[in-house]
């Protein structure tokens, strides 16, 4: 479960603070898909930043499977990035030289394992988006859809138990942001919880639970059955 | 993990292909520089020494006080062979100054005879332009001047008993005249102890043609193989050495010597000007210092005939001398500066590892200043590539921001930056490497005849190659340095929002 305590956030530009987070409080279980909604500049990507310990909270506390995550070094930080979380960016942030495989086993590599595991595990997590004969392309070569199903792919390889979204379908069109979607959904087990900050509406249709952010508060959250 | 990092920086070295390429060549040509001038430095030094051994480190020369200057510098003469190895040609420069003071301050006469008035009566101006007018008698009367009173060598051998064997040889600059041409020489004047005792000085001395000196009362010449082929000299022809009639008894066995040399001898012309231009070296030191020995562009009047025929145009007598094994080389100078005294000569013991030693001093000195300006190449490189890195940082912000979020520790985005430009370093120190190797090779067959080395081979030894190679990676790592700490500092949103 992911606990997040009266978490605040402020950044400064030039010489005006800008509070992003002014005090969110939340509960995210294991094993749903969720969704954080709102306009732009109402705290969603911060709060998923925070969330997965890519940043830290300028107050407030961050606990995920009862490990504060506020009181971790920034190597602690980056393991645990490593080991729990797997990031799906809206820019798909694939690194252009390496091909869809290089990519998908970049985090494998860092964690020490051999080139031979590597490719393994990335060939196996690529199968699973579907792009099992794509993977020797570079991104450029990649459609949007794809570069973002090899982009999950990567979050995926290292088996985390968290999975982070920000705005994943922003950049598809409508049928393939559907199929992106429905992956993500897949995804969700009773181990591996996936989250998805959006502003489309549609995606609140199959979430487990859905938040709703405005100016940097908790507006309101709603749990709801959905077939799956 | 470091070989997984590896293989990434060598993937972004690809990638960015011709910035690579462009930054590697910033490094390859300080580490070419630096290997060229340092195995072309150590492989001079390696040469001269090897001539020195050659020549034996019991030698002791005896010059004439007022030439004692000229003398070290002339050591260059003395080396096997007929090139004047670098010690003569820096050496000699440096000691020709010397000499020329020394003569200038002795001289009583009020005479103004200096090594340079000399080259320039000798017409030895190599740029071609047309010669001053010669008068030879007025470079008699200077070389009468700069002589000294020479030593009696046998007596020598009596009264210091450390040395063994002693001999003394001479050069003189005489108007020689033939059937056919003539102009000026360099007439060296060995005698027969020092032919008996110190032939290897001479290159040996190997008679090509015709026959050794027969005895010391006819006017007998030995002509050296250039000087021969230059004059259409042949075994029993005539050679007039200033008006006095000889008669050519042998011919030596040409030194080494290289193309543009050939060259210059299909080309040169046979008049007192071309002859000297042929004969010297660049200048009137060189031509007086390095004619004590250079057996291809000299010819050989034994001195006990010499003395006779020829008197009052001595110059530059040395006396070489050989220490018996285990005889200190201190001890015997002071033995022969009592001696000299004695005799009522002058002139200044020099061992030849004191030459040796003043030699080594300068070209070490002069391969550490141009290792250091090598060094700053190499430096200019290394700014380069710290340059590059920066950029490169710059421009990889976003993927320092995915590398972070995939889990890369700050540790190991740094590793990945510093690998990336060490790597770049280390092959721009081993393409260095190969082209300073080739390029010393190539630069030794060059330079080598024209700083008076003649051949030599570079020394790049396992030192040279471990260094260059270590340095360089360590340079391309070190100007990473800088550049990889900002990565590593990004903070990953920051770094991810970067476009």
């Amino acid at each position: 479960m992911l606990v997040l305590h009266d978490v605040h956030k402020t950044f400064l530009m030039g010489e005006t603070q800008v509070h992003a987070l002014r005090g969110v409080s939340l509960e995210l279980p294991a094993g749903q898909f969720s969704v954080i909604m709102g306009q732009s500049g109402s705290g969603k990507s911060t709060l998923m930043h925070v969330a997965g310990s890519l940043d830290v909270p300028t107050s407030g506390r961050v606990e995920y499977g009862g490990l504060d995550l506020t009181t971790l070094t920034s190597r602690e930080r980056a393991e645990f990035r490593s080991s729990d979380v797997g990031f799906v960016f809206q820019k798909y942030n694939l690194v252009g030289n390496l091909t869809a495989i290089e990519n998908v086993a970049l985090p494998l590599l860092l964690r020490n394992a051999t080139t031979k595991q590597a490719n393994a595990q990335a060939q196996e997590a690529l199968e699973t988006v579907g792009l099992k004969d794509r993977m020797a392309h570079r991104p450029s070569k990649l459609s949007g859809g794809e570069q973002q199903r090899v982009a999950i792919a990567r979050a995926l390889v290292n088996d985390p138990t968290m999975i982070l979204a920000d705005e994943p379908t922003g950049n598809l069109d409508t049928v393939t942001g559907e199929r992106i979607l429905e992956l993500l959904r897949q995804l969700t087990t009773n181990e591996k919880m996936v989250l998805v900050v959006t502003h489309n509406p549609e995606i609140a249709d199959i979430a487990d639970l859905v938040i709703y952010l405005r100016d940097g508060k908790v507006e309101s959250q709603q749990f709801q059955e959905v077939t799956r | 993990m470091t070989f997984n990092l590896f293989r990434l920086a060598l993937k972004n070295i690809r990638s960015r292909r011709t910035r690579s390429w462009l930054t590697i060549l910033g490094v390859l040509v300080g580490v070419t520089a630096v290997v060229a001038l340092l195995s072309i430095g150590t492989g001079v030094q390696e040469a001269v020494l090897q001539q020195f051994e050659d020549i034996g480190y019991d030698i002791i020369l005896i010059a004439p006080t007022n030439v004692a200057g000229a003398a070290r510098g002339a050591i260059g003469g003395f080396m096997p062979g007929s090139s004047m190895p670098a010690g003569g040609q820096f050496g000699g420069r440096i000691a020709a100054r010397t000499a020329t003071q020394a003569t200038s301050s002795e001289d009583t006469t009020g005479g103004t005879f200096s090594p340079e008035n000399l080259g320039t009566s000798a017409t030895t101006d190599t740029s071609g332009a047309a010669a001053e007018p010669f008068n030879p008698e007025e470079m008699r009367a200077a070389f009468a001047r700069a002589a000294a009173p020479s030593l009696d060598t046998s007596l020598l051998l009596t009264q210091v008993p450390q040395l063994i064997e002693a001999g003394t040889l001479g050069t003189q600059i005489q108007p020689i005249e033939t059937e056919t041409t003539s102009g000026f020489l360099r007439v060296s004047t060995p005698s027969l102890d020092f032919l008996e005792a110190f032939p290897s000085v001479l290159g040996g001395f190997q008679i090509a043609r015709g026959s050794f000196f027969t005895n010391t009362t006819e006017n007998q010449v030995i002509v050296g193989a250039r000087s021969a082929e230059l004059l259409q000299m042949a075994i029993g022809d005539s050679i007039s050495i200033d008006s006095i009639p000889f008669t050519v008894v042998g011919i030596l066995e040409s030194g080494d010597r290289d193309a543009s040399e050939e060259e210059d001898v299909e080309d040169g012309a046979l008049s007192g000007q071309g002859l000297a231009q042929n004969l010297g070296t660049g200048n009137s030191a060189d031509l007086v210092l390095s004619g004590l020995t250079n057996t291809d562009d000299s010819l050989f009047v034994l001195s006990e005939r010499a003395s006779e025929v020829l008197v009052g145009r001595a110059m530059s007598a040395v006396t070489i001398t050989r220490v018996q094994p285990g005889a200190s080389i201190s001890d015997t100078k002071d033995a022969i500066n009592v001696a000299i005294g004695i005799q009522g000569s002058s002139g200044t013991p020099i061992s030849i590892q004191e030459v040796a030693d003043e030699i080594q001093g300068t070209l070490s000195l002069i391969e550490t200043v141009l290792a250091s300006i090598a060094a700053v190449a190499l430096i200019v490189g290394g700014v380069g590539l710290m340059n590059t890195m920066y950029t490169a940082v710059l421009e990889r912000t976003r993927e320092i921001g995915i590398l972070k979020s995939v889990g890369a520790r700050d540790g190991q985005v740094m590793t990945l930056f510093l690998v990336d430009s060490g790597l770049m370093g280390f092959i721009g120190g081993i393409l260095g490497l190969i082209l300073g190797s080739t390029l010393s090779l190539l630069g030794s067959r060059l330079l080598g005849p024209s700083l008076g080395v003649g051949s030599f081979t570079p020394i790049i030894d396992g030192w040279l190659v471990s260094g260059v190679l270590v340095f360089s990676f360590v340079l391309g790592a070190l100007s990473g340095v800088w550049p990889a700490w900002r990565a590593s500092r990004l903070n990953p949103v920051d770094a991810l929002a970067a476009e």
